[in-house]
């Protein structure tokens, strides 16, 4: 069969393209609609409203709590996450017997499924059984068991332990990558120099990663901004809120206390944001090297 | 058959232009090379011929048909890659064998086409090792293969022997002469090597910065350039490019040049055209190998030797450090001056080349 | 380049500290699968198990429909890499190869997807498969799996393709291949450890996938794995030894697929280019 030449890059990304329109755009658009009109429950109609959703929720404490838990979210897992990645990635990029297998296997945790990561740490944490509280009182460090999902404080930094320690892996492979790329030459000619490791690393290694280092800081906040599953099994938002990021408030706004439309409002406000994020985020990567 | 035409033929990459306007016109069955320094458009060229760049004006005629929109697969032509560009993941079989399957063959003949292929280039115990076990000169050779295969009219060759090292270069060089003495098809050839432009064209194009320079046989360029580009550029070691003045004019219509370089006046150099107006400062061009025993006739000219290069059987006199203002000489005498010494050797002025000030041939 | 003694043992202690963080907790998971209820609640937790019974993986197998689970999300992420494959092999080499009007911007505007929360779809992507009468069907999973695995499957694919020397590709054009053939039987067999990557990220996701899958089932025959796993665990409370037999059983097939293909998923993503 054979396609005419100016048709075919659109026969090779048309079907790719076609079905991502319909699954992501088309969806957002009627997310928008929703949030203009006063939809309660599933299946349910309701009527124009235009703004006044918008309205309500803006000024809405709630709704800028969440986002706030939103943004300190988002920089503790990163934070967290790149310290933890960069760590293991160097260690990665060293070559010792069994690297390959560490390589491998360094993701073990990101294979698992989340449900498996929440009932793992659930076990491990909880407070009438694990092995973490046991192993705090038999070492004299608490009395009591510390109720890591109890405590709204501690909570959120479990949270964050948890996620990142599914995460992170996925993380050091990609920064791993970045790092094999830096030829091994330079680090040669360097210690010929008399550079020794840290003057390699500050010198070489970093600013050779740092577009990397870039990139990967982009995507991982969009992907913690994401994350909902591990929140809602385990917190399910509380205690007290204090783990109710953006993704669990809309989930429970529209799926528990049957405010469809308003939880649409609050999803295309965060997609806003996120949106608005990746763009900013995008334009600074992308500046000519002279601006670093 | 196999005969290729250039019409007006002119490409830009973006905003810069690389080849202004080209006419060329090559016979069937010639082995023709493209050459000159990096980016004068040779491999450019070679490319629009085999379809895989469009010129932005301008036809191309293979076998006497108009090819310039041609696809590659369509212009009855085979191309051997500077980087081989074998399929890695078939053996050697498979590579030289895929044209074929394209181009619908029955499977009986692709293997009698494959094997005799194979026979002439000598690689039949490699069909079944894979690109990555052989040798570099014999992944060339796999790469040639898959282009006889085809048994097209034209050979396109892109700088096929500059990732082998210097033994192997000769050897492909004779290896590819015979080939084309065997297949009598017509060869297009590029390189920047000149010594593989001398030694296996009919005719040369040399090239430079997208214009034709000259085109003629070997011998011709060598004997008798157009210009001062083509004279630097054919032959090795480099012609001799010395400033000079012409002072007037000798009975038989040379002119009369006088080179302060060499302290030498009067040196009567034969123009192309007698009696041509010529004055003022030229070129003169000479090239070390023209540089005779004081003996021979002709004026003398006694040179520094600085640096001296012994390749054995002749060597390299050069009578500064620099290598922009050197003067060299080649001498093939047995016993060689001492590094400083001054050496006497004569010049004919009918060996010279005179050249004018915007580079033509005078 | 050799390191000194202190490099050694920093790097040391950072492996076995990584190798402690990541094992550990699955350590305690799989030997605790296998403790008597009593050990498994001490107070003195224990590295080493003292007791062994099935019984936590009897009873999960037995009572409840967990390999029901285990076979629905054996069949979406098998249906989602396929389809996922299928249609982004062809659109990473077109967005890297050819050329065409917009091919930049339609290339940014697939990556910033990912700047979507993917709650937002949730909500009327719930609707419209009510009307479409999708839910509680895989194909419902299957169609969000692959909408969210694509551009990151693209991305990739685009960037393997662009490690292809071109000559190669040129080589094919003059042996006479139309683009299809050329894909078929020259790009794609090179860029395999980048197509085995994406695969494997395909299905590692969509195996993982719970939020829609949560929303959009409704019954346990079509219930994947994720969701009728936590499903399970809430039904009887606070039984450690069915959520650790459970977590054990599902941890394996991934495990086991990984054991398999963790080499090429690893390759392709180091090798593959980060943009």
């Amino acid at each position: 069969m054979k396609i005419p030449k100016h048709i075919l890059p659109f026969a090779f990304i048309g079907p790719a393209m076609l079905f991502l329109a319909a699954m992501l755009l088309w969806p957002l658009a009627q997310a928008i609609i929703l949030s203009l009109q006063s939809v309660r429950s599933v299946g349910t109609t309701g009527d124009w409203v235009g703004l006044s959703n918008y309205r309500e929720v803006l000024i809405d404490p709630v709704f800028w709590g969440s986002a706030w838990l939103s943004l300190i979210w988002v920089l503790a897992n990163a934070v967290l996450q790149t310290l933890l990645a960069l760590v293991a990635a160097l260690a990665l990029n060293q070559s010792f017997p069994g690297v390959r297998i560490a390589r491998t296997w360094i993701v073990l945790t990101w294979i698992v499924p989340t449900v498996v990561v929440v009932m793992i740490w659930r076990w491990l944490f909880s407070t009438s059984g694990g092995i973490v509280n046991p192993l705090l009182m038999l070492s004299g460090v608490t009395d009591a068991p510390v109720g890591f999902f109890a405590n709204p404080t501690i909570a959120f930094a479990t949270l964050v332990f948890i996620n990142s320690w599914r995460w992170f892996p996925f993380i050091t492979l990609m920064m791993l990558a970045g790092l094999t790329r830096i030829p091994r030459d330079l680090y040669e000619a360097a210690s010929i120099d008399g550079a020794g490791p840290w003057k390699r690393f500050s010198r070489i290694t970093w600013p050779l990663l740092a577009p990397t280092l870039g990139v990967l800081l982009v995507i991982g906040t969009l992907l913690s901004f994401n994350v909902f599953d591990i929140i809602w099994l385990l917190t399910a938002g509380g205690p007290a809120d204090s783990t109710r990021t953006l993704p669990v408030l809309i989930y429970e706004t529209a799926f528990k206390s049957y405010r469809m439309s308003e939880a649409a409002a609050v999803a295309v406000l965060a997609t806003v944001f996120l949106m608005g994020f990746a763009l900013l985020a995008t334009r600074w990567l992308a500046r000519p090297p002279e601006a670093r | 058959m196999g005969d290729v035409t250039l019409s007006g033929i002119s490409k830009s990459f973006g905003n810069v232009q690389v080849i202004p306007g080209l006419d060329l016109s090559i016979h069937a069955g010639e082995f023709v090379v493209f050459v000159g320094p990096s980016g004068c458009g040779k491999s450019t060229l070679l490319r629009m011929i085999a379809g895989l760049e469009e010129p932005a004006s301008g036809t191309i005629e293979i076998a006497g048909r108009d090819v310039t929109q041609a696809e590659p697969a369509d212009r009855q032509l085979a191309m051997v890659f500077q980087t081989y560009a074998l399929y890695p993941h078939m053996n050697v079989a498979q590579n030289m064998e895929f044209g074929l399957e394209m181009a619908k063959m029955p499977k009986a003949e692709r293997l009698k086409a494959v094997k005799s292929a194979a026979e002439i280039l000598q690689i039949t115990e490699l069909m079944d090792r894979k690109p990555r076990e052989l040798s570099g000169g014999q992944r060339q050779r796999v790469a040639i293969g898959r282009a006889i295969v085809r048994n097209p009219a034209l050979f396109l060759f892109d700088e096929p022997l500059s990732n082998l090292d210097a033994e192997l270069r000769v050897q492909m060089r004779l290896e590819i002469a015979r080939l084309h003495s065997e297949l009598s098809a017509t060869m297009i050839y590029v390189t920047h090597d000149q010594t593989e432009a001398m030694t296996m064209a009919d005719r040369i194009v040399v090239l430079r910065k997208g214009v034709i320079e000259q085109v003629g046989r070997p011998r011709e360029l060598y004997t008798n350039p157009d210009n001062l580009f083509v004279a630097g550029f054919i032959g090795s070691p480099r012609m001799n490019l010395l400033r000079g003045t012409v002072t007037g004019r000798a009975a038989s219509g040379a002119a009369l040049v006088d080179v302060p370089q060499l302290s030498l006046s009067q040196l009567e150099v034969p123009l192309r055209v007698a009696d041509s107006k010529i004055s003022g400062q030229v070129t003169l061009g000479l090239r070390p190998e023209d540089f005779t025993e004081p003996a021979s006739g002709g004026l003398v000219v006694t040179l520094h030797a600085r640096v001296i290069e012994d390749l054995g059987g002749s060597a390299y006199i050069y009578s500064s450090t620099g290598r922009e203002d050197a003067i060299v000489a080649e001498i093939s005498r047995r016993v060689l001056p001492k590094v400083g010494d001054f050496l006497d050797l004569g010049i004919r002025g009918r060996d010279c080349f005179l050249f004018g000030a915007d580079g033509d041939r005078l | 380049m050799k390191r000194t003694l202190r490099w050694n043992l920093a790097l040391l202690a950072v492996l076995v500290s990584l190798a402690t963080l990541i094992l550990l907790p699955f350590w305690f998971v799989l030997t605790g699968s296998i403790k008597e209820p009593a050990e498994i609640i001490g107070r003195e937790p224990t590295m080493f198990p003292q007791s062994f019974t099935l019984q936590h993986y009897a009873k999960l197998i037995s009572a409840s429909d967990y390999p029901v689970y285990m076979m629905n999300s054996m069949i979406v992420a098998t249906a989602s890499t396929v389809i996922t494959l299928l249609l982004a092999i062809p659109a990473g080499y077109a967005f890297f190869r050819m050329s065409f009007a917009g091919r930049e911007t339609l290339y940014r505007a697939i990556l910033l997807a990912y700047a979507f929360p993917s709650i937002v779809i949730l909500i009327p992507l719930f609707g419209i498969f009510a009307k479409l009468g999708l839910l509680d069907s895989r194909l419902a999973l299957v169609l969000v799996n692959v909408a969210f695995a694509l551009p990151f499957a693209i991305w990739m694919l685009r960037s393997f393709f662009a490690s292809i020397p071109i000559e190669i590709e040129e080589a094919a054009r003059l042996d006479g291949g139309a683009p299809l053939t050329v894909l078929r039987r020259i790009m794609i067999p090179l860029v395999a450890p980048g197509i085995a990557a994406v695969a494997v990220f395909t299905f590692i996701t969509s195996w993982t996938e719970y939020v829609f899958a949560s929303v959009m089932i409704l019954s346990d025959a079509k219930r994947p794995m994720p969701v009728g796993f936590s499903g399970i665990i809430g039904q009887y409370q606070i039984d450690w030894g069915l959520l650790l037999a459970g977590a054990s059983l599902s941890l394996l097939p991934v495990v086991i697929l990984f054991a398999f293909v963790g080499r090429w998923f690893v390759a392709g993503l180091t090798e593959g280019a980060v943009k």
